[in-house]
């Protein structure tokens, strides 16, 4: 094709072709560059005020530390982190996420799996319930459930932390789950249960396998959500079952912006989810490849 | 439709082909079967997250302390108050504007991702907000915003590119000795009465820092003596380091203020003459024919610099909030819309573009379609997300605007928690946000209809 | 955030003076007849919880350790921030609240006590605190007849904090009375810095900026008839108040600009911040906390105090909180602790580290880290008049709430202070509402 017949073919395109056609690949990376650089603006600002002392953070910004480097400090982090609060709840933090993210990607799974390919009365309109339910508010839930975890002697314990953010985190799970599932190619469970499969058979087999890439960012989301609560685990934990927030939290002084303590806790509790991050990538990127080889 | 998004539901009754004489057996199977695979997650949501309903529903009958049935009084309460239509009108803001804000940047990124090759840092970047905490991310937002542009970086980058095409006055904000004879219109500093040639007119000045005046100032001195067509006067700062001395005379550790431009006024408001004070603070303006003027010291020398806009004022709070939203959560919907792209069958794709497809055709016609389980699963999520946003709002704002921020969840926080301790009103209030997200169910209905149908 | 629900919640004055922990030693052999002898609680366990962090933390738990010490039983505290109604609310519901909770506002203190969760002091804690307090103290820990609060915390919110040195380059003096203060602030504006610089932004520090000058000008009689509405905000105490007020905040030249989105904490940096932008911050005695954490000025040195002016010749008057400890369990091992709060041994264990005002009239003055401190803590104990923050003592919906009441209230007073009658009236309709 000459390069005059090409024009008239863009000239025949439609403004949605020409707006895709515009993004060629060079375009595309100045533009990808432009929007991490924004996007990084606040994380930066974050970090370079966890690595000044309070005093600056509050008489100038912290972009000064671009002409005055010698600001740069790491004492906020030596004092949170000889802190034996802040490193003691960190346990208790991962013992609080992990059975939530374990399970809630558990239970999701089957019932997403039960509402996408099992049939049975009134289905739809359970799905509709359940999926009203994402719009509970968590402070909702407080009393309530301290009075049922009160009776139950769990109130101020891990199991109880983990129960409220399990059942909370089940909406989101299970209509994601559902939906992802109902991608996938129906003569592959059908093949299956000609096979003479059981449904669990089914879902281990064919559904999860097919379902990582959902699977991966359920959990990596569910995982990040817990790991950051701070309400629930500030209520329903005590000082032997507090995580990281909570402790961090304690460390505040009353009346200051704090944004000394703040940042550089957010940086430390940071570390783990972006670790999960790294280690869920990996799943993002096998499935993609796998896609794009067949 | 296409292939892979057939009702899931007429697979499973169109396979029974040999056995029908046991369909209804085989339904019964089924529907225990379903129990066991949705019982560990509908006893969970049960106790936990319906209950609450249900305990709500009864609680905003009572009064405050719950002691006392109230009837629907908590319920009118709620459409009295002013902060109730505040905070639902900020909520349908936020739906309008960010859970589509959300998805289609999201939406963007995760299609364009494999252009680039630096795709996982890009990621890495747009997700990286989802793991700071809502505390941390509320307060670097409030730092940002501030409106003075020493710590706010939004402002300091706007008056920074401001300031390349205006230059600063000399004397920011100074301001007359009171009782001086002087009087301040619209930042230009004036003598009150008519001053005529041969005369002296003095400016005693205050407000002005010490140590920020220029170098060249000296002590000032009392004018020069006027000629038949001169003005003469002197421009000082009237404030002695350390306090003491008379106001509004010249004195001994009094400067003068030089560089400031001194106008004289005639009657039709034009400028007859002017001149600029020197280092003792001295001004002498000449060639004056006889008349009347005013004398008046241009607020060209005082004005303050440009100092950036009111971010975090009532008006422009709920668009910095959503921002903020927008921040965190569009790492979100790129995740999840990703993770469905990769997903879907790429054969499809590539043999629509074998068969000469355009790039749009093909995403319109192929990918959108396959992609939109996952799309409404974000969508949705963040509709009633954004419904119940809580955190950032309560973060955020100054107290003087945090009225003008007000959200549902806030003012049911507020109402419940934060103060009122009034239970019976929260609970109302926390009703009202459930119904609000009824209408978003409905996107959800029609959908699964439409699957039915096909 | 934060301080907009907690500025109740009394303040560290931390790192005013050395903070080390002193765990041992301070309370010495003494051998009052309060105190030393607790009973032996080996092997028990009990949960405190309060608003205190950090430093306070730190000072508070040195405070416990004798507790231990002496006991045998185990401690543990808990910070609940500025969620004290809810974590307690929860914990309550629960079924398992702490032992002990520590209290900024007395208005929990008395729903807590009227919904029947709190136990009243036994007669032997009853004995300690009559022993140490003063009536008023006493007064506030009491509910319906029963006693049930110890004051283990007390603050003074009659301070007027300012830069010495920028007063003495403008050559402005430390006030007497409310006209003199006025005149100063414009002798430091005119010296180009801003008089005063007020934090408006939640608006809490304008209603002890309010109360202040009530009880100066009516009276500590009409301020508690206001405080429980026996008076209306319509009446004319309350416009001869707020005229007052008007005098500085209708004078724009005296204030720094922004006052409306400004922190507390900002107006304290703009006051002896690396940069000073004014020269005056009014509030509590927290402030030398702020000062101290900023680290560009030195209490005592060129960050000073003065008494909140008084008005019309008014007697020399302070407005104040404190935090009160209360009982949430009933048995020996936290009555025992309860005693041991109200003595004057527990509070002089953290008294020489700086950041306790106590309101035990009994706690050795001498202790307190330097001369700022102990003035602010003899001002305290010693006043004519006391009267505690009346926003405290408010319903909450009234006197504790952000964006609502008499906070928000008084910023809109703040932005319009020719408007009286309107703020009264306002101030009124928020008070019926919440009462």
């Amino acid at each position: 094709m000459t390069g005059a017949d090409l024009t008239i073919v863009r000239g025949k395109k439609t403004v949605g072709q020409r707006i895709l056609g515009v993004f060629n690949n060079s375009i595309v990376n100045v533009v990808f560059v432009l929007v991490a650089l924004f996007w990084l603006v606040p994380s930066v600002g974050l970090l370079l005020s966890s690595l000044r002392t309070v005093g600056d953070s509050a008489s100038s910004g912290w972009w000064t530390v671009f002409t005055e480097p010698t600001q740069l400090t790491l004492e906020n982090y030596a004092a949170l982190l000889s802190n034996d609060t802040i490193t003691g709840s960190f346990w208790n933090t991962i013992l609080i996420a992990v059975p939530t993210t374990f399970f809630v990607v558990l239970f999701g799974s089957l019932a997403g799996y039960a509402f996408a390919w099992m049939e049975f009365p009134g289905r739809d309109w359970l799905l509709i319930a359940v999926i009203i339910l994402l719009a509970v508010p968590i402070q909702v839930g407080l009393i309530p459930i301290a009075r049922m975890f009160g009776a139950l002697g769990i109130f101020g314990s891990i199991l109880g932390v983990v129960l409220f953010h399990i059942a909370f985190g089940l909406p989101f799970a299970i209509f994601l789950m559902r939906n992802f599932f109902t991608q996938i190619p129906s003569e592959l469970l059908e093949a299956a249960r000609l096979d003479g499969a059981s449904d669990l058979r089914i879902f281990l087999t064919v559904i999860v396998p097919l379902g990582v890439p959902a699977i991966a960012s359920l959990a990596i989301f569910q995982f990040l959500w817990t790991w950051n609560d701070m309400l629930v685990a500030l209520i329903f934990s005590n000082s032997q079952s507090q995580p990281l927030t909570v402790a961090i939290q304690s460390q505040l002084r009353q009346f200051g912006a704090n944004i000394d303590v703040l940042s550089t806790g957010a940086f430390i509790s940071m570390i783990i989810p972006l670790i999960v991050f790294f280690a869920f990538q990996r799943y993002f990127v096998q499935a993609l490849l796998a896609g794009s080889q067949r | 439709m296409t292939q892979s998004a057939v009702a899931p539901a007429e697979t499973s009754t169109g396979r029974g082909g040999p056995g029908r004489s046991s369909r209804a057996s085989s339904r019964r199977r089924m529907f225990l079967i379903a129990l066991i695979f949705l019982a560990p997650a509908l006893l969970l949501l049960g106790a936990l997250v319906a209950y609450p309903i249900v305990y709500t529903v009864v609680r905003s009958f009572f009064d405050a302390s719950g002691g006392q049935f109230v009837g629907f009084d908590n319920y009118v309460e709620m459409f009295t108050r002013d902060s109730t239509f505040t905070a639902i009108r900020n909520n349908i803001i936020w739906v309008i504007v960010a859970p589509v804000t959300c998805t289609i940047l999201g939406l963007i990124f995760a299609v364009l991702l494999d252009r680039i090759r630096w795709a996982t840092a890009f990621k890495l970047i747009i997700f990286m907000p989802m793991a700071i905490s809502m505390l941390a991310a509320g307060v670097i937002f409030r730092m940002m915003f501030q409106e003075n542009p020493n710590l706010g970086v939004v402002n300091a980058a706007l008056v920074g590119i401001n300031s390349w095409f205006t230059d600063e006055s000399a004397y920011p904000g100074a301001n007359v000795r009171a009782d001086s004879g002087l009087i301040v219109q619209g930042g230009t500093i004036a003598s009150d009465g008519a001053v005529e040639p041969g005369t002296e007119q003095n400016f005693p000045l205050v407000g002005i820092r010490a140590d920020s005046i220029p170098e060249e100032a000296a002590q000032a001195e009392e004018p020069g003596s006027a000629g038949s067509d001169e003005i003469t006067g002197t421009v000082w700062l009237d404030v002695i380091r350390g306090g003491g001395g008379e106001n509004g005379e010249i004195e001994d550790g009094k400067s003068g203020l030089p560089g400031i431009r001194v106008d004289a006024v005639a009657d039709d408001g034009s400028i007859a003459a002017s001149a600029e004070t020197d280092a003792e603070g001295q001004y002498q303006i000449t060639g004056l024919a006889d008349g009347s003027y005013t004398i008046a010291l241009p607020a060209s020398n005082f004005t303050q610099g440009y100092q950036g806009v009111n971010w975090l004022g009532e008006t422009l709070i709920t668009a910095v909030i959503i921002l903020s939203y927008v921040w965190i959560w569009a790492g979100f919907a790129m995740i999840m819309i990703a993770s469905g792209l990769s997903a879907i069958d790429r054969s499809l794709q590539e043999a629509a573009r074998m068969d000469g497809a355009s790039e749009w055709k093909v995403f319109t016609k192929i990918t959108a379609p396959l992609l939109s389980p996952v799309i409404i699963v974000v969508f949705v999520t963040l509709i009633i997300n954004v419904l119940k946003i809580f955190d950032l709002v309560y973060v955020i704002p100054p107290g003087s605007s945090k009225p003008a921020a007000n959200v549902i969840a806030v003012e049911m926080w507020t109402v419940s928690f934060g103060g009122g301790n009034n239970q019976g009103l929260g609970s109302a209030l926390a009703l009202l946000l459930l119904i609000l997200v009824l209408p978003s169910m409905i996107i959800n209905v029609r959908r699964f209809r439409e699957e039915r149908s096909r | 955030m934060r301080k907009s629900l907690q500025h109740r919640l009394l303040l560290p004055v931390a790192s005013l003076g050395v903070v080390g922990l002193v765990l041992t030693g301070c309370t010495g052999g003494g051998g009052t007849d309060t105190g030393n002898d607790l009973g032996d609680f080996s092997g028990e366990t009990l949960e405190v919880s309060g608003a205190w962090s950090g430093a306070e933390q730190e000072n508070f738990e040195a405070v416990l350790a004798q507790f231990e010490e002496d006991t045998g039983a185990t401690v543990n505290y808990t910070s609940f921030g500025d969620q004290a109604a809810t974590t307690l609310g929860t914990q309550i519901e629960g079924g398992s609240p702490p032992n002990v909770a520590l209290l900024a506002q007395p208005a929990l203190l008395q729903s807590l006590a009227r919904d029947g969760n709190l136990i009243p002091l036994s007669d032997n804690a009853r004995a300690a605190v009559e022993d140490n307090y003063s009536e008023s103290w006493i007064d506030l820990g009491t509910v319906d007849g029963e006693l049930y609060g110890v004051w283990f915390k007390g603050s003074n919110k009659s301070t007027v904090w300012y830069n010495a040195d920028l007063y003495d380059q403008a050559g402005a003096e430390v006030p007497d009375n409310w006209d003199s203060f006025l005149e100063q602030l414009q002798v430091i504006s005119d010296s180009g810095f801003a008089g005063i610089s007020i934090g408006a932004d939640v608006g809490w520090p304008l209603t002890d900026w309010f109360e202040n000058v009530y009880l100066r000008t009516a009276g500590g009689d009409m301020y508690d008839q206001l405080t429980n509405h026996e008076i209306p905000w319509t009446d004319p105490s309350v416009a001869e108040a707020l005229e007052v007020l008007a005098e500085l905040f209708g004078n724009q030249a005296l204030y720094q600009e922004g006052a409306v989105q400004r922190t507390f904490d900002d107006s304290v940096t703009q006051v002896f911040g690396a940069d000073p932008q004014a020269a005056t911050v009014y509030e509590g005695d927290f402030v030398a906390g702020n000062i101290a954490d900023d680290g560009n000025s030195v209490v005592g040195e060129n960050a000073l105090f003065y008494d909140f002016p008084a008005v019309n010749d008014s007697e020399p008057a302070v407005v104040g909180g404190g935090d009160v400890a209360v009982a949430l369990v009933d048995d020996e091992v936290t009555d025992a602790l309860m005693q041991f709060l109200a003595t004057p041994e527990a509070a002089e264990i953290w008294v020489p580290n700086g950041g306790l005002t106590s309101p035990n009239s009994n706690v050795d003055t001498s202790l307190y880290p330097d001369d700022i401190s102990r003035q602010i803590a003899e001002a305290l104990t010693g006043a004519e008049t006391f009267r505690f923050d009346m926003s405290d003592l408010t319903p909450s919906a009234f006197g504790g709430t952000p964006g609502q009441g008499f906070w928000q209230i008084m910023i809109s007073f703040l932005q319009d202070p020719s408007d009286i009658p309107g703020t009264q009236q306002a101030l009124e309709d928020a008070a019926v509402a919440a009462y």
